[in-house]
This record gives C-alpha cells, sequence and structure tokens, in this order.
C-alpha cells in the first residue's frame, strides 16, 4: 500500500525568504520560516558539524554560537536568527587551531566525539564571557551539555587550559 | 553465559599475497575520487576515509606493496592500515594501526588509517565484549612482522647482501655493515615479488623493544572531531538522497490497523508516505519535513498481545521468584545470610540516535551505517534485498556512541527489534533513491535493545564467606533486550560486592580487608592499589561514606573502584572522587585506558543513579534525556586510573570500568548512613525509607 502524492492539497505552512549569515556566508533560503536552524544547516546548506541529539533542547548537541552566544540550534526556528551571524564548528576556526579545539586535542578529550562541537562551542561562549572561569563556574555553565561517553572531566581541564594560555578569539 | 567470547575469538590472519601491478590498479588511497555513489558531505575537506590531519595527500600509485588484507604501502612509502573494527570512542581506529606500526617499524608520521567495510576477509568484526585488541594484537603484530621481514628480503636483495645484514628503523631498511638505507617507498615494487613467509613463523619484537605500543599517541580522528568534518554515520550525504522517518506502533509487537496519508502529504517536503515492515515511512527532503510528516500522519494501530504489558508486573513477577529462592534456601544455618539485589530495565542513549543510509539499486546496494556489526548487517541485507552478498557494500560510519547497542543482537525478549537498516532498505529499494532512516530520541528510547531487568539472590554461610550462592532473574518478557555496556557484569558486580560488603559488616570487618582475603594475587595487587592510592582507612567529615568494589569483567580485566560520597538531606548524594585501579594486561595507549575508565564510571554512575525504563500498556514510558536523565557534568567526581603495570597479553577495556562503581557506591552510602541499598538505580527516597 502506498499513499499517493498529490498536488491539490494545500501547503499548510507559508514559506518565505530566509536571510542566513553562516560562517561569513550569506545564504538566501526558501524555506518554512520555522524550520529548526539545525535541520537548515545540516540538511540545506551541508554543515554536519552541528548534530541532533535530543531536538528538544536539553542536551546541547547542536549549540551553535549566535552573535557569540550559545543557542540550541535544535528549537530555533530559522526566522529568529535573520540577519545575525551563526557560526557553527565549522567556522570556529580556519584550521581547526582556535585555543579551546587545541586544548581539546591536547587533553584527549573526545571519546566517539558527537558532542563534542557543542560542547567546544558552549565553552567559547563562556570563555569569551568570563576568561577565567572556577570549576563551579564551568560545571555551572557546562552542565546543560550532556556526553554519554563521560567526557566530562576532560572537558573540565581542556578548558582550564585554553583559559590558562589565554583565549583570543 | 560467555559465548560471545567463544564465538569471537579466533586468529583470523590469512595472509593473501596479490602479486604484481595489473591487480592493484584501480586500488585508491583516501583523498581520490572514487565511484558515483561516493557518500560525501558539502562543505567538507575529509571523505569518510580519514586521515592523519598533517600528512600530505598521495597520489594515486603505480604500485602497492599490499601483503596482507590490514595494510598496503606506496611507492611514496604511506602506509596505509585497514581497520576491520568500528570506532565509537574507544580508540580502536589508534589502537590497532599502533599495533600494526610497531612490528613493522613504520614512522608513524606515515601511517594512513582506511575504515574496512563489511567483509569476512578481515574475520570477524563485530566490535564488543571489549574483544578488539584482545583479538587483533597478535593476528595484527604479525601482518606488520611480515611486510616487514618482505621489506627487508627485498633490501637485500636489492643490495645482493644477507638479510641477516639488514635491520629496519623508522620506515627504513638499513644494511648494518654499509649503512646503506632504502625507505619502505623505495622497496615497494621489489617486495611484492618476495615469498610472503607464514605470519605463525615471522620473529615478533621483544616488548621491550617497543616504541609505539604503550605511548600516548594523539587520536587519529581528534582533528576532524574538533573541526566538526568527522563523518558520524548521521552526516553522510550521497547525491540524490532524501531523509525518512517512520511511524511505528508504540505497543511492542503491534501493527498498523489504517493510515491516511493526506496530511502528512502536506507538508512542504514530503514526497512519499509508505507503508513499510515496521510501520508508515515519511520520505521527504529535508529531515525536519519528514518529522513534520509524521507528526501529521493519521494512523490507528493494532496494539495486539502486549497492550497490557507491564514493568511494574515484571518486576513483580522477578521480585517474587527470587523471595521464593530466600524462603526455601538454606534453612537452618544459624550463620546465614542472604539477600536480594535488583536492577531495572536501563537504555543505551548513545548521544547519536540510530541512523542509516541505503542506496538499493536492481542489481546492487551500498550501506552506510554506524555499526558496530558490518558482517551481520551484511547478512541481513544480503537476506532482505536477495542480491548476492559480493554485490552489496556496506561501510562503516564513525559511531557516535556504541555501548552495546550498535550489536544489533536481540539477546531476549519475545518481540523482534525494529532494524533500522532494513527500514532504510526496504524504503530505498520501494522510492528508487538513496534515503538516509534517522532516529530521534523517542524513537531511539523506544525501540531500544534494552538492558534487561534482572534480579539476584544471593546466600552465605557468615563463616564461609569464599562460598556464595547466587541464583540469577532476567526478564523474558516481550520486551526486546540486547547487550548493553558490560551487560551482565553489571547487576552480578553490583549484587556480589554489595553482598561481600554485608558479610563484611556483618563479621565486624573492613570491608577491604574482608575482600582481599578472597582475591588472587593478581586481582589483590589491582585492589590494593585502588586502596592506597583512595587513602582508603583515612577519616572522613560527617555524613560522608567510602565504599569499595572490584571485579573481573570476563574474568579477564581486574578493576577496583574506590567512591568517596557524601548524602544530606538538603543536598542529596552527590559523589566526590572515585579512584580507579586497573590490570588489563599489556597497554596499548596508556591514555586511552584512563579514558576508557572515566567514561566506564560516569556510564556506570548514571545507571546507579539515574533513569530507568518503565513500560505500562505496552509502551515505553520515557523519551528522552528529561525523563531518562545522564550524569552531566556538575554531578561529576574526579576520577583518579591508576595502570598496574603487567606484561600479560592485553585484555579489553571498554567495558570493564562500569560494574564496580554502582556496589562502590552502594557501599560508600552503607558507610555513611548505614542504609543498604539493592536496587538500581539508587533513588533519594530509597535513602531514608526503611
Amino acid at each position: 500500500m502506498m499513499g499517493q502524492k498529490s498536488g491539490s492539497f494545500l501547503r499548510r505552512m507559508e514559506m518565505a525568504s530566509i536571510a542566513l549569515h553562516v560562517n561569513g556566508e550569506k545564504h538566501t533560503l526558501d524555506i518554512d520560516p520555522d524550520v529548526p536552524l539545525l535541520w537548515a544547516l545540516r540538511d540545506l546548506l551541508g554543515a554536519t558539524g552541528t548534530k541532533y541529539s535530543c531536538g528538544i533542547g536539553v542536551c546541547g548537541s547542536c549549540t551553535v554560537l549566535l552573535d557569540g552566544r550559545p543557542i540550541r540550534s535544535c528549537i530555533t526556528p530559522v526566522s529568529a536568527v535573520q540577519g545575525q551571524e551563526v557560526i557553527t564548528i565549522e567556522g570556529l576556526s580556519k584550521n581547526g587551531d582556535h585555543p579551546l579545539q587545541k586544548a581539546w586535542i591536547e587533553e584527549e578529550v573526545a571519546q566517539c566525539g558527537y558532542c563534542q562541537p557543542g560542547q567546544i562551542l558552549t565553552a567559547v561562549a563562556l570563555l569569551n564571557m568570563n576568561p577565567n572561569p572556577t570549576d563551579a563556574e564551568i560545571d555551572a555553565w557546562m552542565s546543560g551539555n550532556l556526553c554519554r561517553c563521560g567526557t566530562y572531566q576532560r572537558i573540565r581541564q581542556a578548558i582550564k587550559r585554553a583559559s590558562a594560555e589565554g583565549v583570543r578569539t | 553465559m560467555n559465548t560471545k567470547h567463544e564465538i569471537n575469538r579466533r586468529d583470523f590472519l590469512e595472509v593473501s599475497f596479490i602479486t604484481g601491478m595489473g591487480l592493484v590498479i584501480g586500488i585508491c588511497l583516501g583523498g581520490c575520487e572514487e565511484a558515483p555513489t561516493k557518500a560525501t558531505v558539502p562543505t567538507k575537506t575529509s571523505a569518510p576515509t580519514m586521515s592523519l590531519s598533517d600528512t600530505p595527500e598521495p597520489t594515486l600509485s603505480p604500485a602497492l606493496f599490499e601483503p596482507n588484507v590490514f595494510l598496503m604501502i606506496d611507492h611514496r612509502g604511506f602506509v596505509t592500515i585497514k581497520v576491520p573494527r568500528s570506532e565509537m570512542g574507544q580508540g580502536v581506529r589508534t589502537a590497532l594501526p599502533m599495533i600494526v606500526a610497531e612490528e613493522l617499524e613504520a614512522d608513524w608520521s606515515t601511517i594512513r588509517v582506511e575504515q574496512a567495510h563489511a567483509d569476512r576477509k578481515y574475520g570477524d568484526q563485530q566490535t564488543g565484549g571489549s574483544l578488539s585488541v584482545m583479538d587483533t594484537y597478535m593476528p595484527l603484530r604479525r601482518a606488520g612482522a611480515v611486510a616487514r621481514e618482505m621489506l627487508i628480503a627485498a633490501a637485500a636483495n636489492v643490495w645482493g647482501v644477507d638479510v641477516a645484514e639488514c635491520y629496519v628503523r623508522n620506515g627504513s631498511v638499513i644494511h648494518r655493515q654499509s649503512e646503506r638505507r632504502l625507505a619502505y617507498g623505495e622497496l615497494v615494487e621489489e617486495a611484492v615479488n618476495m615469498p610472503v613467509p607464514r605470519s605463525s613463523e615471522v620473529s615478533l619484537k621483544d616488548p621491550k623493544d617497543f616504541s609505539i605500543i604503550g605511548t600516548n599517541i594523539g587520536r587519529v580522528d581528534n582533528p576532524e572531531i574538533v573541526s566538526g568534518s568527522a563523518v558520524f554515520g548521521s552526516d553522510v550525504r550521497v547525491p540524490g538522497m532524501l531523509y525518512s522517518v517512520v511511524a511505528r506502533c508504540p505497543v511492542f509487537g503491534g501493527s498498523i490497523t489504517r493510515f491516511d496519508a493526506k496530511n502528512a502529504e502536506a507538508i512542504k517536503g514530503v514526497r512519499h508516505v509508505i507503508e513499510i515492515d515496521s510501520g508508515v515511512a515519511i520520505v521527504a527532503e529535508t529531515t525536519w519535513a519528514a518529522i513534520q510528516g509524521r507528526e501529521a500522519l493519521e494512523i490507528t494501530w493494532e496494539e495486539g498481545r502486549n497492550a497490557d504489558l507491564s514493568s511494574a508486573a515484571i518486576e513483580q513477577e522477578l521480585a517474587d521468584r527470587a523471595s521464593q529462592q530466600v524462603t526455601t534456601g538454606e534453612a537452618g544455618t544459624s550463620q546465614l545470610i542472604e539477600s536480594i539485589y535488583a536492577m531495572a530495565y536501563m537504555a543505551h542513549v548513545p548521544m547519536e540516535p540510530m541512523n542509516c543510509v541505503a542506496d538499493v539499486r536492481k542489481d546492487q546496494c551500498e550501506i552506510w551505517v554506524p555499526t558496530q556489526n558490518p558482517q551481520e548487517v551484511l547478512s541481513r541485507v544480503t537476506r532482505f534485498t536477495q542480491l548476492p552478498s559480493d554485490s552489496i557494500k556496506v561501510n562503516v560510519t564513525l559511531i557516535g556512541g556504541g555501548f552495546g547497542r550498535r550489536l544489533e543482537i536481540l539477546k531476549g525478549g519475545r518481540t523482534p527489534p525494529v532494524d533500522y537498516v532494513i527500514e532504510a532498505v526496504q524504503i530505498s529499494s520501494i522510492i528508487n533513491a538513496p534515503v538516509q532512516v534517522f532516529w530521534t530520541r523517542d524513537d531511539d528510547l523506544r525501540y531500544d535493545l534494552f538492558h534487561p531487568m534482572s534480579y539476584h539472590h544471593l546466600s552465605a554461610s557468615l563463616d564461609q564467606p569464599e562460598r556464595v550462592r547466587v541464583h540469577a532473574y532476567e526478564a523474558t518478557a516481550a520486551i526486546p533486550t540486547g547487550y548493553w555496556r558490560a551487560v551482565e557484569n553489571v547487576p552480578e558486580a553490583f549484587a556480589y560486592e554489595c553482598f561481600l560488603d554485608e558479610m563484611a559488616w556483618a563479621r565486624g570487618e573492613d570491608p577491604y580487608q574482608f575482600r582481599r582475603e578472597l582475591l588472587p594475587d593478581r586481582s589483590k595487587a589491582v585492589l590494593d592499589v585502588a586502596a592506597k592510592e583512595a587513602s582508603w582507612g583515612t577519616p572522613l567529615p560527617e555524613g560522608w561514606g567510602r565504599g569499595i568494589a572490584f571485579h573481573s569483567t570476563w574474568g579477564v580485566t581486574h578493576v577496583a573502584q574506590v567512591a568517596d560520597l557524601s548524602v544530606t538531606s538538603e543536598g542529596g548524594l552527590r559523589v566526590h572522587r572515585v579512584v580507579c585501579a586497573i590490570d588489563c594486561g599489556t597497554v596499548i595507549h596508556p591514555d586511552m585506558v584512563k579514558a576508557q575508565m572515566e567514561g566506564g564510571v560516569v556510564f556506570g554512575l548514571s545507571a546507579a543513579l539515574k533513569g530507568e525504563i518503565t513500560v505500562e500498556n505496552g509502551c515505553v514510558q520515557q523519551s528522552n534525556f528529561h525523563d531518562y536523565p545522564i550524569l552531566q557534568m556538575d554531578e561529576m567526581p574526579l576520577i583518579d586510573v591508576y595502570i598496574v603495570p603487567s606484561d600479560a597479553s592485553p585484555t579489553g577495556v571498554g567495558e570493564m570500568g562500569v560494574p564496580p562503581i554502582a556496589p562502590a557506591v552502594a557501599n560508600a552510602i552503607f558507610a555513611a548512613i548505614g542504609k543498604r541499598v539493592r536496587r538500581l538505580p539508587i533513588r533519594m527516597e530509597d535513602l531514608y525509607n526503611d
């Protein structure tokens, strides 16, 4: 049994022309303005470094930076980010050499690696705001980013390493 | 209980020699353009084949030296090592090449890592049971040694000298007397003509001469992971690919009564709404459109015979059976001690949910899937498509968390599991286009192969603590169950190690010293390291407790853990520090062993303190991290790992950090507040209720 596609039904969603600024590039998408930024990035712009894991904004895997602030792209409609600068993990640095990316490698943080783009971008926002966070401040800020592999101790270490070396973004 | 180990453990190296240059034409190293269906990720510089970040791209070589299926060397000296096991964070794509490179005496900067697709020529490719290093250590050493001996023979030929006058160092063969030197790349054309020594007869290095094994080489996937270019299964993009989610009956084993595709089809971007074996697939131009289509779909289900299924009823039945064991137990023994320990259903919840890309054509099929069991995927696809297996290619991607979920083996339960690989294959064959089937988080929780609920009854005479009788009861209801990190070791260690603690307190003995007397020497040494480093016996603040536990997972890797925690009515339970000691034989990569212990402790703490899976009316009650929580950063204890040195053969580490932590925590709770907890996960109300 196969449902036949019919052109006669009214489209439920209104389309709109949405201008996205991602990693320094401008994209204009004819798109339902309610589409979460996550899926626009992954399925329309090919920026698959931003990950889906919960879809309801509770795990942090989809974190991107919006004008420097961390947001959950899985629950942020594209219409809400128009005209603002979105930075994804692909755009954090040219050669993967942002101080936090380097610290992540030095501390061998990643295990499976799936949540780490979201972890790194959340940490970037922390150090931009607070270049010398205490352990408690790191814990409080990072606790919305889940990691099933259990790399939290090394995330803490990597943030402290980058902090000690002085992050310039 | 150990059948998986028995079937897995085989020495699989078959040296198959490919002679001449004609046979290698068309073999392409990473970075080259390949077949039209090759997966690509737009805006990425790296294809799914990964390379060490700072090695230059080799060009297509006119000659390759490929002495066996695990390695090949091109004329520029690049060594490509095929990794037959799956990477899910345990570091196998680094550790296995290290073993080959060690015996090959390769220059590590020339090593390129390539993921093997599903093929019996690599031997068993299941990544489970923490067996990857244990299984492949000797075969991969021999694979490297075979190549090394052939390269030496080739150099000796070129120079017209005896092989005994030559040795290898860092990617070159050197003639001892004349100090002449030929790099491996320069020897490729000569080496392909050398006879292949039998792998069982090649000489292996003395471990004291190891220069790669035992070092903390940077993980090969890290540069791609931190830059966002690492390709997990869900990141695979094939030209013309569509995206699909599937509506499935929420009740285990239910089926479709009827559905109306109209509203789903009205969603912009939805291209097909089709019935498949597992439910109704919504196929769309984006994942989001498919998700929206599923929400709009009108569908009614025939819930079937599991409509009344309840985990509470299952638990009651298990509890009754275990308690009957109590009453009929060791009656009349004055020193009898007995207890029942329980563990709830648990889910895997890897951060990357299940997904698969399938491109099914009339006479061929290609699959991209983050799987721990590629050959099992291949055989399922072969059965379903009826295509010859050599026209099916199964590509293994990076895995965003496995923990046994992606072994895809049904361990128990009377309902067939939902097979996301076959979903993708079936949809692709109906729509005649490549498709990615993607599970949302609630799909992932609802259709998991759960860690089964279990009860353990233990009894012993206090004067014979070395003789503990254990009766295990595991749920066999309709709920599908599978392999979950460390499998039965988790409830077994919880029950046994807490029971030992009960015996120690009942005898008025120190739990560490009491345990120590029961262990053989090698295990005792591990326990001693953990106790010493945790300052066992030193005082703790009021409301704090210290607990110890030990477990030899599958009898091969010995791990002891000591947990320090506090329990307060206002602050709740907080684990402050965990000391972990491990003996896993020869260590390939010490830092990865530590990372696996850290990860195992965190995984075990989530099981000890966080969510459980419950079923009511045949449906899983949990749907996401808000109701199936896992440990988060602000709950993370400090973890100190100590590796006990050993010359023994390497064993496994991926699962072995998990089993001791729940009993160490439960024993620490008893030490802190005198409350014995006997069910996982531990709930705060358990600590204050009788």
